[in-house]
């Protein structure tokens, strides 16, 4: 069972809600980015038939269901089977909102693209992205009761030192976490094939989904931790400082990756490197606020 | 199970009308989906039936002739390793190109670009499907 969370209980029902979507779409992230940018989920998702779709559908609603009666992704668990039943039916549908948006971000679906074909990319995708809306309970709690004890020890403490040493630990933890996520992305086709395809102006929407999406896991999810990160001191650590700072750190570890894997370097168009780094960022940024949430 | 409805008599007590709020939509979301999907299940499904057409002008750059072609799966099924080939005569003289397309689901179009070191438009040009697999 998860722990109440008694710093979100106050707040007004609409609040809460909006907080508890956020949790769980930053769970599905977590989750299911890895499998949005792979090309064999794409085709299995286009060249499966209608019947298939549904099983797929019939399918990942079991896992979900269950993960939501033991935990799910409110501050409040429900624990009846009927509000399980809510639970998923949410989590389902989030999960396919979601992962058509990122989607379309990604130009694997547009407004031309066949039915039959997004419907598919679509229904494969989001298997895994509801299991981690189902899932972020799970995520990332350790630090939720141990943060915050830990934050009112830190009081007696140098503050100076303290905000550097707390800096300097989220640097870290940044970097590990975006090698942890994007690493086993940076050597495949699918970064390059995104990228070619993306027009400029949509380049722009992944810096600003991999700064929303990163900020709303670390500051407004309700993970572990989120309150003392609120409270933090260090150097680039007020939410939207050590949003930006986080991500360009994400940035320089993707463009770590890519040339660890000789994806650019010399001969590469500056701006085709640029829209490498740029693409491999989003699940970096995604890693990088998970190992932030860790430390 | 007594515990179970016990607790589900209380669950228009415990859910607050921004959670009734998301249920409702998320419940008219995937129902779209379901339906959607169950509407490709009664309609007609055609074999895959890949075609590639010249589609907008041919670019010149640097004596170099670009040929823009269009490769179009009109069946329901999806086409794999689809090979289009170009086949440019000028007089007595033939070019050919090909190129290969991996992957072309049902109704999907996708672009390509064939390359001769000639005018296409001083002789004839013929663009078409040589073959296909299926996944």
């Amino acid at each position: 069972m998860a722990a109440p969370d008694t710093t979100v209980a106050q707040r007004p029902p609409w609040a809460q809600e909006v907080v508890d979507v956020v949790r769980a779409l930053s769970g599905g992230m977590l989750f299911g980015i890895p499998l949005l940018y792979t090309m064999e989920t794409w085709r299995a998702g286009s060249t499966a038939a209608p019947s298939r779709l549904l099983l797929v559908l019939g399918i990942t609603i079991v896992p979900v269901l269950i993960l939501n009666k033991t935990e799910g992704f409110r501050a409040d668990p429900h624990v009846t089977w009927g509000e399980a039943v809510k639970d998923t039916v949410e989590a389902v549908a989030l999960g396919i909102v979601s992962v058509a948006a990122v989607l379309f971000l990604l130009q694997e679906i547009d407004l031309d693209t066949p039915l039959r074909d997004g419907l598919g990319k679509v229904v494969y995708e989001s298997t895994p992205f509801s299991i981690g809306i189902a899932l972020a309970n799970h995520f990332l709690r350790r630090g939720r009761d141990e943060g915050d004890s830990d934050g009112d020890e830190d009081e007696d403490g140098d503050t100076q030192e303290r905000g550097l040493d707390a800096t300097l630990a989220d640097v870290g933890a940044t970097v590990i976490g975006a090698f942890f996520v994007a690493f086993n992305i940076a050597p495949t086709d699918e970064v390059q094939m995104i990228a070619a395809g993306l027009p400029p102006g949509l380049l722009l929407c992944f810096v600003a989904a991999s700064l929303a999406i990163s900020y709303c896991i670390v500051f407004e999810a309700g993970f572990s931790n989120e309150e003392q990160r609120h409270a933090q001191k260090g150097v680039l650590q007020r939410p939207l400082t050590e949003t930006v700072a986080s991500y360009l750190l994400a940035l320089a570890a993707a463009a770590l990756m890519l040339f660890f894997f000789q994806r650019i370097g010399e001969g590469e168009p500056w701006s085709a490197a640029l829209s490498y780094v740029v693409v491999l960022g989003l699940p970096a940024a995604i890693g990088g606020a998970a190992g932030r949430l860790v430390v | 199970m007594s515990d179970d409805a016990a607790d589900d008599g209380n669950e228009s007590e415990g859910r607050s009308p921004a959670e009734w709020v998301t249920f409702s939509v998320s419940l008219v979301i995937l129902a779209v989906v379901v339906a959607l999907i169950a509407g490709q299940m009664w309609g007609e499904q055609r074999p895959a039936a890949p075609a590639a057409a010249v589609a907008g002008e041919v670019r010149e750059v640097d004596g170099n002739y670009y040929v823009p072609v269009e490769v179009t799966n009109a069946g329901d099924d999806t086409a794999e390793n689809v090979q289009v080939v170009a086949t440019l005569t000028i007089g007595d003289e033939t070019l050919e190109g090909d190129q290969m397309v991996d992957f072309l689901s049902g109704g999907e179009v996708e672009d390509v670009e064939f390359v001769f070191d000639e005018d296409p438009a001083g002789g004839e040009l013929a663009v078409s499907v040589s073959g296909y697999g299926l996944p």
